[in-house]
């Protein structure tokens, strides 16, 4: 189910004052988020940010077309390096080296 | 057989089912065009008049996307999916379900038919 309209979209306040700040600034500074719930706002185009996926922090340009979506959306959680059996083996192992 | 919006000719079916026949239409839409139009959603198709036609036209022209337009626009949606990066954009491209359905089991109509694996777990079972 979707947000109900009356609340406005779910903007992490930390970070957006954050943004602002950066945004007077003039800096382009990449900001570190834990905050992947929160929504991408018009501000928030052209900026970096790195974004938590759980384990590490993963670099998100947001373009225009980001806004609407959550930051999360763009820091996936999960490796998925393919199932097992003798093909797969071997790629995994190539790259490794 | 009548012509609405160019190519779709839809056929001896009730007018209601037969603008079903337009992609992006479905019984729903189906039922308010023709209520708009106050045309009898009963009537045969080919019985129906060259104005009465043009009516329902008209409202589908104005009001709807449909048909190659449609296509369009949701081949449009994924592919800026696709492009910006997210999560459901990998799931487009990977051919997985999008909207956070179990792949452990199922998922067939994404996948596709199944691709069996030798020698993994159950196969051998399968075959006997």
């Amino acid at each position: 189910m979707g947000r109900s309209l009356k609340k406005g979209p779910y903007v992490d306040a930390k970070l957006y004052r954050k943004v602002q700040l950066a945004v007077e600034r003039g800096s382009h500074e990449i900001i570190r988020t834990w905050a992947r719930r929160c929504t991408i706002v018009p501000e928030f185009v052209g900026r970096s940010f790195e974004v938590h996926n759980g384990n590490k922090f993963l670099k998100v340009y947001v373009t225009e077309d980001m806004v609407g979506h959550k930051l999360g959306e763009f820091a996936l959680t999960r490796t998925f390096r393919g199932h097992s059996g003798r093909k797969a083996a071997a790629a995994a192992a190539a790259p490794a080296t | 057989m009548p012509r609405i919006l160019g190519v779709d000719i839809p056929a001896e079916k009730p007018i209601g089912v037969s603008l079903r026949y337009l992609y992006g239409i479905g019984p729903a839409t189906a039922r308010t065009i023709l209520k708009h139009a106050e045309v009898n959603p009963q009537v045969r198709a080919k019985s129906l008049s060259e104005d009465e036609l043009s009516r329902i036209a008209a409202i589908i022209d104005r009001e709807y996307t449909v048909e190659g337009q449609l296509r369009r626009q949701i081949q449009q949606n994924i592919a800026r999916l696709r492009d910006i990066g997210c999560y459901r954009g990998t799931r487009h491209r990977r051919g997985l379900p999008v909207r956070g359905q179990r792949t452990r089991t199922n998922a067939r109509t994404r996948k596709g038919p199944r691709k069996t694996v030798a020698g993994k777990k159950g196969v051998k079972e399968l075959r006997r």
